[in-house]
């Protein structure tokens, strides 16, 4: 099977049900979606595909079989943030960084839809991310930040 | 380990896929089946992926309304009520983009959180299940459907847009909601359908409450009855005391909803 | 200090947000094998039957371990300060909470290391588990350890004392007694990154031991103890925790991931699954906390009664060291002369508990608030002069006979109620934390400034 991942065209042996966070860890060596629960709970294995978010622990490999998929890698490397990864960086929305992956992505993939997005949209579409550790408040003002300013 | 993927690419391959349905399982949206997978606890067989079976399809005519078993639930929100509001409160916005119509109505009572959320309101529409299977296809009223047991394919739910509609549910407070107790309820002309989720195994019809409601009760006498037609769970989410002191209220707002 | 102050960005913050930062998971060693650990499903049983050899001999798996196979089975996490050791690292003839590891897997991949776990063959014989801490102490309670319901290694006692000053005065002195019991609950840490090991065996004979534990050395001590290694053997690699809160200090799968290494002589790694964590790692301890204060009607508390039971759950683990902590500050910020407490480390067929983000601090502090407010009300007192009268002040003693140097509980007190919007009384609004005089130091308070109680 095929996928474009962050726009370079990847073959993929993995089997057909095996998990898209299974084929970009263990196959394509993509470590930035992460496995916090396996079940879809958490939001740490998020990922775009064909610029959709979506749980890559709960994606059959065989469903999007020549789908693009985004990463976290995919977004902009240290040289150069983009946006929203500039936003959770200067606005400290990210401490031990497990979960910031696929909340960066799903705030993409929000933004992409909703350029100003009020705070109950944000919590909305953001609400099924797992954070432990930052209270969400910085996040969320991280994304504000990224959207052009609080409404 | 799954001993055969089938990817049908149409209706009639995936009505022919699943034949009588023995050794197959079904795989919708996959946020049910996945995490089953992921934890070791699927007997799999042969595994029918509805991805690309094109039974993703909507269709409205004059009030009466086809849902596709592929139908991701991400599509109900702002639709017929009460569909809409318990679509709207599954797992959050990327869940729903991928959980289908189909795997929420054959969501199997699941660990301590009733799952299918869907029932209930499409029980209440009065809702019909075209499925196939063992006997061929067939087309039944979902509470009929959910008695059966399982072991077919969904292929569509139909119903017609209700007259007025009503829900009341009790959630764990997060943004990631679980349901813990559910009423729905919808009227057309005369006839009210009042179900609840969260009662039993899987969503339920409360007979003895619409017969209430017929007979002239109002609302709050009829939504008393519920408990004569379901017995609450106790589980990790709610007990079975405070699902039957909060349950009659939860109908009765439904049903007020819905006058 | 030229950071104190400034706004620097988090040194780790860029690659947090590309995707770069390496958790232990995301390490790759070429060859590593899975984990899965056979746990028991009961609360409290005896083991009667274990055999391992089917899983053994299963394809694909490469090392089965037991009991039988870790030097030293039984180490206490607490061990080198003292506190003996009741915690096997895979169980022997007992198991006693829900979850408790009894063997583990090293096998190519996640479906074969299951397999061979549900190969095991293992009976049982279920014991009468005990759940309920109030009920440890019953003649007829399950008797979790044989030594008795609680770790009972505080010098000459079975639990934690402090007495000071003349308790049975003091409550015959007060106008009112005012009584409450908390009880705090157990809370699961639930990092968003599960507990993760990874042991490489190197060609030096060397382990390197990739760990997402909070406490580096201190793991390298637990692991070198349980394989009876010298500590130069080991290498760990820590790095970037996924989430702690205290729950990563248990050392939960470095040394068993060390030994299926060295048994195997392959690299082996062991991810617990979100089921795992919520049923199987420590969490905060429940606590059962009774406090009755002797108090004067216009708001001096002449003394305190304290009754601590902490749940341990099956072995002691830090638990002694949280009821210590406890016991320090069961005054809270507030000056008490006269002391009666006693705080145990109990045992139940639970998980055994661990520390959270001030751990044996907040149980207490939330006790001690709650008691305080309700003192308050039944006085019919502000809440905020009662505090600010009976708070800590330079040369105030602590039950534990601390002599205060610059308490800040007058000014943190103010500044809450500033934040919330409370005028306070000239009276109170000009008050410090300068040793007591006058009106601030009546007589049954002489005896805190100088000191004169005794610490069993």
């Amino acid at each position: 099977m095929k996928l474009n991942v962050n726009g370079v065209e990847r073959s993929v042996e993995s089997l057909a049900l095996t998990s898209l966070l299974v084929v970009l860890r263990e196959e394509l060596g993509i470590t930035s979606p992460k496995a916090g629960c396996q079940q879809g709970g958490c939001g740490a294995c998020t990922v775009l595909v064909d610029g959709e978010a979506r749980r890559s622990c709960l994606v059959p490999l065989a469903a999007i079989d020549g789908a693009a998929v985004t990463t976290v890698e995919g977004l902009g490397d240290p040289e150069s943030l983009s946006a929203v990864q500039a936003a959770f960086h200067e606005g400290y929305a990210a401490q031990c960084g497990f979960c910031t992956p696929g909340f960066l992505l799903a705030t993409h993939a929000l933004l992409a839809h909703t350029a100003s997005p009020t705070r109950a949209e944000i919590e909305r579409a953001l609400g099924g991310h797992m954070c432990r550790c930052t209270g969400y408040v910085k996040i969320v003002e991280a994304v504000e930040a990224a959207s052009g300013g609080v409404r | 380990m799954a001993s055969e993927v089938l990817l049908p690419t149409s209706p009639a391959e995936a009505v022919a896929a699943f034949g009588d349905g023995a050794g197959v399982t079904v795989l919708g949206g996959g946020t049910i089946v996945m995490p089953e997978i992921a934890y070791g606890r699927a007997a799999l067989g042969r595994v029918l992926l509805l991805a690309r079976s094109g039974l993703d399809q909507v269709t409205r005519s004059d009030g009466a309304v086809t849902i596709g078993a592929a139908v991701p639930v991400a599509a109900l929100e702002g639709g017929d009520e009460p569909l809409a509001s318990a679509a709207a409160h599954v797992g959050d916005p990327e869940i729903r983009a991928q959980a289908t119509v189909g795997g929420n109505l054959c969501a199997g009572p699941g660990g301590e959180a009733p799952r299918g959320d869907l029932q209930a309101p499409l029980i209440a529409l009065g809702a019909r299940v075209r499925s196939t299977g063992a006997g061929g296809e067939r087309v039944e009223p979902v509470e009929d459907f959910l008695a059966a047991g399982g072991g077919r394919l969904v292929l569509d739910v139909s119903y017609d847009a209700p007259d007025a509609a009503g829900y009341a549910a009790a959630w764990r407070p997060h943004a990631h909601h679980a349901t813990i107790l559910a009423a729905a309820c919808a009227r057309s002309g005369g006839q009210t359908r009042v179900a609840v989720t969260g009662a039993g195994p899987h969503g339920l019809r409360c007979p003895s409450v619409e017969q209430a409601l017929a007979a002239g009760a109002d609302a709050a006498t009829a939504a008393a009855k519920v408990l004569d037609d379901v017995d609450p769970p106790d589980d990790a989410l709610a007990s079975a005391w405070y699902r039957k002191r909060i349950l009659p209220t939860l109908v009765q707002r439904a049903i007020e909803e819905a006058r | 200090m030229k950071a104190v102050g400034a706004r620097l960005p988090r040194y780790d913050g860029v690659a947090h947000v590309t995707g770069r930062t390496v958790y232990v998971d995301d390490v790759r060693v070429p060859g590593t094998l899975w984990t899965k650990a056979l746990r028991s499903p009961h609360l409290f049983a005896a083991v009667t039957k274990l055999d391992t050899r089917k899983a053994e001999a299963m394809p694909g798996v490469r090392a089965v371990i037991t009991h039988a196979d870790v030097p030293t089975n039984v180490y206490g996490h607490l061990a080198a300060l003292g506190v003996p050791a009741d915690e096997p690292l895979l169980a022997e003839d007992e198991v006693r909470y829900r979850g408790q590891p009894i063997a583990a897997v090293a096998a190519e991949d996640e479906e074969t290391a299951r397999a061979a776990v549900d190969a095991i063959e293992i009976e049982y014989e279920e014991r009468e588990p005990l759940l309920d801490i109030r009920k440890a102490f019953d003649p007829d309670a399950p008797k979790i350890h044989p030594w008795g319901p609680c770790y009972s290694h505080y010098g000459p006692h079975d639990h934690r004392r402090i007495r000071k000053g003349d308790i049975g005065r003091a409550f015959e002195q007060a106008d009112v007694v005012v009584q409450g019991v908390y009880r705090p609950q157990a809370i699961e840490h639930c990092p968003i990154e599960p507990q993760t090991g990874l042991a490489v065996p190197e060609p030096s004979g060397r382990l390197t031991i990739y760990s997402c534990t909070q406490g580096m050395y201190f793991s390298l001590g637990v692991v070198a103890a349980h394989l009876q290694l010298p500590l130069n053997r080991l290498k760990f690699v820590g790095g970037t925790v996924g989430g702690g809160f205290g729950g990563k200090v248990d050392t939960a799968t470095e040394t068993v991931c060390a030994l299926l290494a060295l048994k195997a002589k392959r690299p082996v790694k062991w991810r617990w699954t979100r089921e795992e964590e919520f049923l199987c790692s420590s969490t905060r301890a429940p606590w059962h906390i009774e406090i009755a204060d002797a108090l004067t009607s216009d708001g001096w508390i002449l003394g305190r009664k304290t009754l601590t039971l902490h749940d341990s759950g099956a072995y002691t683990r830090f638990s002694s060291y949280a009821v210590t902590k406890h016991a320090f500050h069961h005054a809270g910020a507030y000056t008490i002369p006269n002391i009666e407490f006693d705080g145990y480390v109990v045992f139940t067929n639970r998980v055994p508990t661990t520390a959270m983000r001030g751990f044996g601090v907040t149980s207490i502090s939330f006790a001690v608030e709650m008691q305080m407010s309700r003192n308050a009300e039944v006085l019919g007192l502000d809440p905020f002069e009662l505090r600010l009268r009976n708070a800590s002040r330079i040369g105030d003693t602590t039950p534990n006979l601390v002599v205060l140097k610059d308490p800040s509980s007058v000014p943190v007190i103010q500044a809450m109620a500033k934040e919330i919007g409370v005028e306070l009384a000239a009276e109170y609004r000009g008050m410090t934390n300068a040793p007591r005089s006058g009106e601030l130091l009546p007589e049954h308070l002489l005896s805190s400034v100088a000191q004169n109680g005794k610490e069993d």
